[in-house]
């Protein structure tokens, strides 16, 4: 028998109502009387289902209505229609048998105390979540070791880095082994050897505990490195839910070669195999139809004189835009 | 009960190792309690120098410079046992929305500020125990200590410290609605300082205005239990004053109940 869903949302949609005024005196005066109100469709009936030990990644540009999803979920936000099931419970009743299972990462918010050490913070956690000891003691060791938290643990921790204090907020979310994962922007603001760091932790957790994960995050990286599925929202609504790697195909039907000539050529000359993505010396990236691959590339190699080619998808951060573009069109 | 006991431990310790980091500062906001009484006190004693030596009330209580002098040190301790500030921290955290990490854990936050407030009367207190002998020694009040009586007054002060606690925390709650929830505090804190004691001994009130302040939830939060460990409250009334006590700590948890309930619709309403 399958396992059921960790996580189904139906027709989930919410909207804020905003207080809206004009700058200045007079503006302020009014509103003291005739106050204005707008509201704002953050998010607009979207729906999804995501399995047991799923990673999926959350992708959207700013506003695009993803914190506010993910914040339903947590329970921090009532929904204004819709419904939703996170481990057969209903997140906005903030049960304690829910919050024991779930974890939320908030990039920019601290559950750690600012002043002292952060494994002052750990304690605490340990005592709310009811870690046996033995258990807390072992997934310390873990955290440790993965996370490289040695001699973090005693410093107080306003004196940590941005990146010191992340991998710390992470290790806190997941000291009580949560089913349930929410990542919004982990690796903001955090150099790349440590993002790299980061998502190898991420993936191992997953690997070990199985935990459900729904990552946010501005860096491509983080999402190819992690993600086997992708959902796209934008403006509120889901424009795509499926696998990564058939994005590219479904949303940009072409393909890209990256082209090393012996001597360099004028754009112009490029026009009848295909648009120019790049050109910089001898060194050369068009664009043309992916039904046309095979057609493009032996005539490439048979008419210029091409001293390396290679066939690839196009980047995903421009698939990701294309998808905004074509929907702002 | 066991959970409560761990939970409520663990987060006793890391406020007080927070406190250690701000020893300092914590001594100042422990020393400003002195403040108020001292103030009182001198303000009572020149009038009672004026009069001959005692003020009488028209209710007939008489009290000495002595007896003011007891008054206000075992006011300034009570005050400082039961004393509360969360409603500035709290609407800071609604503001800059640095509620939500605590609202994803499955305790809700107001234990970990009981615990808090908590850790901070016990380090201050410790701290305070030698001023406020000396205080003792240096102004000779009026009081003959009764074990009987202090033993009747720690579950009062105890009540007192939740009583004040709730109702400052259910005020400070008035943050998911407005953003300007220290005006309404400071307000709050003027009549709570004034029905309390804080100014005058609730029994030189006038006639009327001892009513209000007898039947006012600001009296079981400090006047019952200084009434009790001064000995001027007779053993009669130590019942009445506890079921007053129960009454507005049900009150208080019912306001904080309905309170909670509503703010976090409006918070998740408007955006965490």
């Amino acid at each position: 028998m399958s396992e059921s869903p960790h996580i189904v949302v139906r027709d989930l949609r919410k909207v804020y109502k905003v207080h809206e005024r004009e700058a200045g005196a007079a503006a302020s005066l009014k509103s003291l009387f005739k106050r204005k109100y707008k509201e704002v469709e953050a998010v607009k009936g979207i729906s999804f289902t995501i399995q047991p030990g799923e990673i999926v990644g959350f992708l959207g540009p700013n506003g695009a209505g993803k914190t506010t999803t993910l914040k339903m979920l947590s329970g921090l936000l009532y929904p204004t229609s819709g419904e939703a099931k996170v481990l057969g419970f209903t997140p906005w009743k903030r049960e304690p048998a829910y919050l024991r299972q779930l974890s939320y990462v908030l990039g920019n918010r601290s559950q750690l105390a600012w002043d002292i050490p952060a494994m002052d913070s750990f304690i605490v956690n340990q005592a709310i979540y009811e870690i046996p000891e033995r258990q807390f003691r072992e997934t310390l060791d873990e955290l440790v070791n993965l996370l490289d938290l040695e001699k973090l643990l005693k410093k107080p921790v306003r004196g940590l880095s941005l990146g010191e204090r992340m991998k710390c907020e992470l290790a806190a979310s997941l000291l009580h082994r949560p089913n349930v994962l929410f990542l919004d922007e982990p690796t903001l603001g955090v150099d790349v050897t440590m993002q790299t760091r980061i998502r190898q932790f991420i993936a191992e957790h997953n690997q070990r505990y199985g935990a459900t994960v729904i990552l946010t995050s501005h860096y491509m990286a983080d999402v190819t490195a992690l993600c086997k599925r992708v959902l796209v929202i934008h403006h509120g609504s889901l424009l795509y839910d499926g696998d990564l790697n058939q994005l590219s195909e479904r949303i940009a039907p072409f393909k890209q070669v990256r082209l090393d000539l012996e001597t360099p050529m004028e754009a112009s000359e490029f026009a009848k195999y295909g648009d120019v993505v790049q050109i910089e010396g001898a060194k050369v990236t068009l664009r043309f139809p992916r039904e046309q691959t095979s057609q493009v590339v032996s005539r490439l190699l048979t008419e210029l004189s091409v001293v390396d080619l290679t066939v690839e998808d196009p980047a995903i951060e421009e698939v990701i835009d294309l998808v905004f573009q074509k929907v702002q069109a | 009960m066991r959970y409560w006991i761990r939970v409520y431990a663990a987060q006793l310790k890391l406020a007080t190792a927070i406190m250690f980091q701000y020893r300092f500062s914590v001594l100042i906001w422990a020393i400003w309690g002195f403040v108020g009484p001292l103030l009182g006190l001198a303000i009572w004693s020149a009038a009672t120098e004026a009069k001959g030596g005692s003020i009488t009330s028209a209710r007939g209580v008489t009290f000495s410079q002595a007896d003011f002098a007891a008054y206000f040190l075992v006011f300034m301790i009570v005050s400082h046992l039961t004393m509360s500030w969360d409603a500035f921290e709290f609407a800071f955290r609604v503001r800059d929305g640095n509620l939500s990490p605590r609202l994803l854990k499955p305790v809700l936050p107001i234990h970990g500020d009981i615990a808090n407030n908590f850790a901070f009367k016990i380090v201050t207190s410790t701290m305070l125990l030698p001023v406020w002998a000396l205080l003792f020694y240096l102004l000779k009040p009026n009081i003959h200590f009764s074990i009987v009586n202090i033993l009747i007054a720690i579950p009062a002060i105890f009540l007192a410290v939740l009583i004040r606690y709730l109702f400052q925390y259910c005020l400070a709650m008035f943050a998911f609605w407005t953003t300007r929830v220290e005006a309404i505090n400071q307000l709050y804190f003027t009549v709570d300082g004034f029905l309390a004691g804080r100014i005058a001994p609730l029994a030189l009130f006038p006639g009327w205005l001892g009513v209000i302040a007898y039947y006012s939830p600001f009296r079981s939060m400090a006047t019952f239990p200084v009434e009790i460990i001064l000995g001027r409250l007779p053993a009669e009334q130590f019942l009445t004053g506890f079921l007053y006590q129960i009454f507005w700590l049900g009150a208080g948890v019912g306001l904080f109940k309905l309170l909670w309930a509503g703010g976090m619709k409006q918070y998740s309403a408007v955006g965490a």
